[in-house]
Formats: structure tokens, sequence, C-alpha cells
């Protein structure tokens, strides 16, 4: 099992098939040795913020470890700034607050002691992590918060960003005014935590529309159900373990919409990502090949035989370079499988999105 | 950008580009006049838009027009398809300054839409959002949770932000609540005395006690209330037309001059307003 996942996780092992168009390659595994299916048996963990409040604490000991993790927060300054524009001591300040409001139960027992959902011992090797190996703070907790939603998330899944919030909006657009396309089956590819799919789930609301969410990656699927449980949507979301489309096969020509957050930073920038991204985070959720667009063109590819006519299409893109690299693949190397293609931008106003329709 | 330049563009190239201005030049330089800064409403009828239509062109890399800042699709009966009309916000901004330190008050005409009367999604249409983001790619790159939002309200140019949360979704939510509180706050239309009866949204802000409140208003809304900054901007329409004194005003809401100062108080950011107006009249603070 140690070596399956190994080559699982390795990033190296993207098709050289991207410029085919049948399902059939489509379909091939990009790591064909990495796919056996035994049933996945990753257990996932439990956020700090939903364990059960079993361990007292004296209110003392509290502020004596509270102190001691600004201190350390504060001896920060702003040296990971400037190594690799990670968190200042401010930003640690922040989320030393937000980690005791996950960290202990309000309101406290009495005026000398607190209940706590981890053990204070632990809180001191959680923030040695979170400020000295640069631990991911979403990691540290178990959760991440998302539009309306708090997923679980733990290494081995890539932490929903911000950006990708929008993606929902777009959806949200398209299905408001297309009623068939909100009861059709809507697909996430790569879906990590299960964010898109969940909150696509609640967008789709009722009337008959689906989420069929696909990742490479055991533990990403098991923390997706994890979710996807959480948020009782497992009528509504299905998680199929697999590459992009291989687990799609009988999907062909049939999906109403399709979204996407697949790995896309160029390989050579992963060595000079902030530490908490680079050291910490899968990199089969970040690496997207030599110029990043490897997941994003056989994407393109897929969207071309999967959607149904009228189907929706929103990929997250690395910004205006891949946006344009899209755009210009659809339109010159599958000319007529698309239309109304356009760049959305993020809210930093960095064009991170390339939406679309199938012709 | 001035009104007679944004008119003659579309006078000039708008109308190759298939657009049609709809209404006269005393129309619009009327709505011109009705803002308080040189804002503009444009309403223009499309015939096959030349160019997509999205919320806000400033999210692609070239607004289609330099002084267009935000359109606003309105979906038109199926019988005109190809045709769509949008709304040109036209505005002169070029500074920002913050909700704490915004001093101007906007006078808009009774006629004119109440912002306040709008869904969360027709207000967020009007407003552009801004991450506080550094540089950088961002996305997949970043782990900074910079989840604080800004919203800038293009018509009045009134910015709210939230940071307190940890989803942007949720601050986003929370800047636009506090939008509506600051639209409340400083957006006046202007009352007509001689025939004033106050507004449903107003009466139901009141204490029970009130004369003019029929109990047909329900239970009184308080601060707390979503509801409340609907009435406490018809309040200080009210206290503005009678220039900031709180018993003429009490008379128009059949209260005493007590109970109504005790309402002004029980909002911090009313009773600031008030406070502000009044001193503007060398009136002393009601504390």
């Amino acid at each position: 099992m140690k070596v399956t996942l190994t080559s699982v996780y390795s990033p190296y092992c993207f098709p050289t098939l991207l410029k085919s168009s049948s399902l059939s390659t489509l379909c091939r595994p990009f790591c064909s040795s990495a796919l056996p299916s035994p049933p996945t048996c990753v257990k996932p963990q439990v956020p700090i913020f939903l364990r059960p409040p079993i361990y007292s604490n004296k209110l003392c000991d509290l502020n004596k470890w509270h102190d001691w993790a600004k201190g350390v927060a504060f001896s920060i300054g702003s040296t990971f700034v400037h190594s690799d524009n990670g968190p200042d001591s401010s930003i640690l300040c922040r989320e030393l607050k937000w980690l005791m409001e996950d960290a202990v139960e309000v309101p406290s027992l009495d005026d000398e002691r607190v209940r706590m959902r981890i053990d204070i011992e632990e809180l001191y090797c959680l923030w040695k992590q979170r400020v000295h190996e640069r631990r991911p703070f979403q990691y540290v907790v178990g959760c991440e918060h998302w539009r309306d939603l708090v997923l679980s998330v733990q290494e081995g899944v890539l932490i929903p960003r911000p950006e990708t919030e929008l993606v929902v909006d777009f959806v949200s657009d398209v299905v408001s005014e297309n009623e068939e396309l909100k009861r059709g089956v809507w697909a996430d590819l790569g879906t990590g935590s299960g964010a898109l799919a969940i909150s696509i789930g609640g967008v789709l609301g009722s009337g008959g529309g689906r989420v069929i969410a696909t990742d490479l990656s055991p533990v990403a699927v098991a923390v997706a159900a994890y979710n996807v449980h959480r948020y009782c949507l497992q009528d509504k979301i299905e998680l199929r373990e697999g590459s992009w489309f291989e687990p799609l096969k009988d999907m062909e020509g049939k999906l109403a919409g399709l979204v996407s957050n697949p790995p896309y930073i160029p390989s050579k920038d992963i060595s000079g990502l902030q530490a908490e991204v680079g050291r910490h985070e899968p990199r089969l959720a970040l690496d997207g090949g030599i110029d990043g667009l490897h997941a994003l063109l056989h994407l393109c590819d897929g969207a071309a035989l999967l959607l149904k006519p009228g189907g929706f299409f929103a990929f997250e893109t690395n910004g205006e370079q891949q946006c344009k690299a899209l755009i210009d693949y659809m339109e010159n190397n599958r000319r007529g499988s698309f239309c109304n293609l356009e760049i959305r931008a993020d809210f930093a106003r960095i064009q991170r999105f390339v939406i679309g329709f199938r012709q | 950008m001035t009104v007679g330049v944004a008119l003659n563009w579309c006078r000039g190239r708008g109308e190759e580009h298939g657009w049609k201005l709809e209404g006269d030049t005393e129309s619009v330089r009327m709505a011109h006049k009705t803002l308080f800064r040189p804002t503009l409403i444009l309403s223009l009828r499309l015939n096959n838009p030349p160019f997509s239509l999205s919320h806000n062109p400033f999210l692609h890399s070239q607004p289609p027009f330099p002084f267009l800042l935000n359109t606003h699709p309105i979906s038109l009966p199926s019988t005109s398809t190809c045709t769509t009309t949008i709304h040109l916000w036209c505005s002169n901004y070029t500074t920002t300054t913050t909700t704490t330190t915004t001093t101007t008050t906007t006078t808009v005409e009774g006629s004119e839409k109440c912002y306040l009367d709008l869904t969360d999604e027709e207000l967020m249409r009007q407003c552009e959002m801004d991450t506080f983001k550094t540089s950088g790619p961002g996305g997949q790159h970043r782990n900074k949770r910079e989840s604080a939002v800004r919203l800038k309200h293009l018509p009045t140019g009134i910015i709210s932000q939230a940071s307190e949360d940890r989803s942007q979704h949720k601050n986003r939510a929370s800047a636009l609540n506090r939008l509506r509180s600051l639209i409340a706050l400083k957006v006046r239309k202007t009352v007509d005395l001689d025939a004033y009866s106050p507004p449903r949204e107003l009466l139901q802000i009141l204490p029970p006690k009130s004369s003019i409140r029929g109990s047909d208003c329900g239970p009184q809304i308080g601060p707390n209330n979503q509801k409340f900054a609907s009435g406490m901007q018809a309040l200080l329409d009210l206290i503005f037309a009678v220039e900031g004194s709180v018993s003429e005003a009490a008379k128009y809401l059949g209260l005493s001059t007590g109970a109504l100062s005790r309402l002004i108080l029980s909002d911090d950011s009313l009773r600031k307003e008030v406070n502000d107006l009044r001193a503007s009249k060398g009136m002393k603070p009601l504390k």
C-alpha cells in the first residue's frame, strides 16, 4: 500500500497524451500503476472544533499557553514575509485566536477551569508545528472556512482557496437562468476537500440535479466523503476515485456542467512557494507540469467530449497567461466545440477563470 | 469624465457599436442633477451586443469603455431576445475614502429608487468588491487566509468592509449589511414636510407609545434587526428636513421629544449622525 501511495503522489506521471481526443485515451489513468482499486481505507481526521470537549484544564494553564504562543508569534516578526512571503506576526496572532475558538468550549466550566476539545500539551505541540515547521493553520485545526461551509482538511488534501469561491457564483448564475442545467449532472474534477462539489450540490437544490466528484488521491476522496456526509448531501454528490475523466466513462455527452480547480502552478515555481504550501500541501494538487497547463488542457479535451450541447464549464487557472492560452487552445485546437468563452477575474483583479459553454 | 463627454461618446462611438441612447439630453441632465456627485445613470438599449455582458467589466483586463464602472443587465421579456437594456453608472471618482471619514451626505430626489429596497444580489451588483490583496499570483500559490472584503457602492461611493470572519463569503455578507447601514446614514432623500406622512419602515422602529403608530405595525423593530436600517434612513430624512430639531421631528411622529431622543440614542451610529448635523447647525448634542 505504501508503494501505491508514493506513486499516487508523484506529480511526474502526467500523461503524454494530452493532445488526444478520444475518450479511451482520456480515460487512461495518469499513473496506471498507481490505480489498483482496493477499497479506500483512509480514515479522515476529525477537525478540532468537532471533537467532544473532554479535556478539563485550568484557566491559568490555558493563559500560560496563550502567552507563550503569542510570544512565539511575535518573535517571527516579518521573517517569513521576507523569506517566502509567508505570514507575519499579526496573521499568526489572528490564527492563534481562531485556534482558541476551535479548541476551547465556551462558556467555561467555572472561574478556574475550562473545557477543551484538545489537551493543552497538544496545543503546545500544534503551535510549534504551525510556527516552526510552517504547517498550514488549516491542517493544524483540521478545517477551513470556505463560503458558508466549514470543511475538514488534512495533509494530502489541498486547502480550498478563497479565490475558488467565485466558481460557485458562476454556476449559481448559470443555473438560475437555465432549469435544464439545474436538473442535470455536474462534475467536479480533482475535488480535493469536496468544496466545489458540496457548494454546487447546494446550488442545484432539490430539483434532481446532482454532482459527481472525482479525485485521484484516496485521501482526498475520503476527506471529501466525510465533508459530503457532514452536509448530508450523500444523495446528491457521488464520489469516484480516479484520474480526471477516467471514472466518468459512462457520462460521455451527458454532463450539464463541469468545474475544476486543477493543479496549475508551473513545475519550476514549486520550489519557491510559501513554505505552508510548498512543504505541506500535496504536490499532486499544485504542480501543473512545465507550463502549468497539463491538467487544464486535458480538462478542455474532456469537456469537449463529456459536456452535452449547452453544457457549462468553469476552470480556475494560474492567471492571465494561462487563461489566454486556454482560450487560444479551445478556439484553435478545439474549434467548434465551445462558445461564449470568457475570462473572469478574481477579487484581486487577477484573471483567474475561464468559463464557457459546449457548442 | 463629465456627463457631456459620456453623452458625446454614446452619440459618437457608441452608435457605431450599436448603442442607442434613450431619453433626451434634458432628462439625462436632470438625472445628473439629482445625484450628489457627477454620477449619471444612462439607460441604454443594445441590439446584438458587441461584447458579452457581465456584472462587472472591470474584472476583464480591458474595460470596454473607460468611464463604465458597472453594468447591470436587466432581463427583458422573451420577445426581445437579442436586446439587452443596461444601466451605465458614469462617475469621476478619483479618490477613495474610508467610511469612517466620509462626511458628505448624499441627497437623492424622492423619486429615486431606494438602494435599501434592493435585494442583496441587486445591491451587490452595484458594488465593486476588493480583497485586501498584496502582490503575488494568489490562488494555489498562497496560504494567508486573506478573507477580508471591501465593498465600494459605485452609485454613492460609500465603502464598507469586513474582516472579522474566517470565510470570505461571510465577510462579504457582513460588509453588505454594514453597507446598508451606511447607506441609511449617508444617503438623504428630500422630504416634503407639508404633506409628510411617515413611511411604514419608520413607523416600525418607533416605540409603541407613538400616537400615529397603528397596531398593524407589529412589534417595535430594534437596532439589531436588519430592517432597522430602512427606518433609520427615513428618520434621518425627517430630522434633516427639520434641520436637526428633535422636538420638531417628534411632532411629526406623534412622540414626545424625550421618547424620540431615546430612540436616537439607542443606536450609536444614528446618534452620531444626528449629533453631527446638530453640531453643524450650532445646536447642542443629544446625550
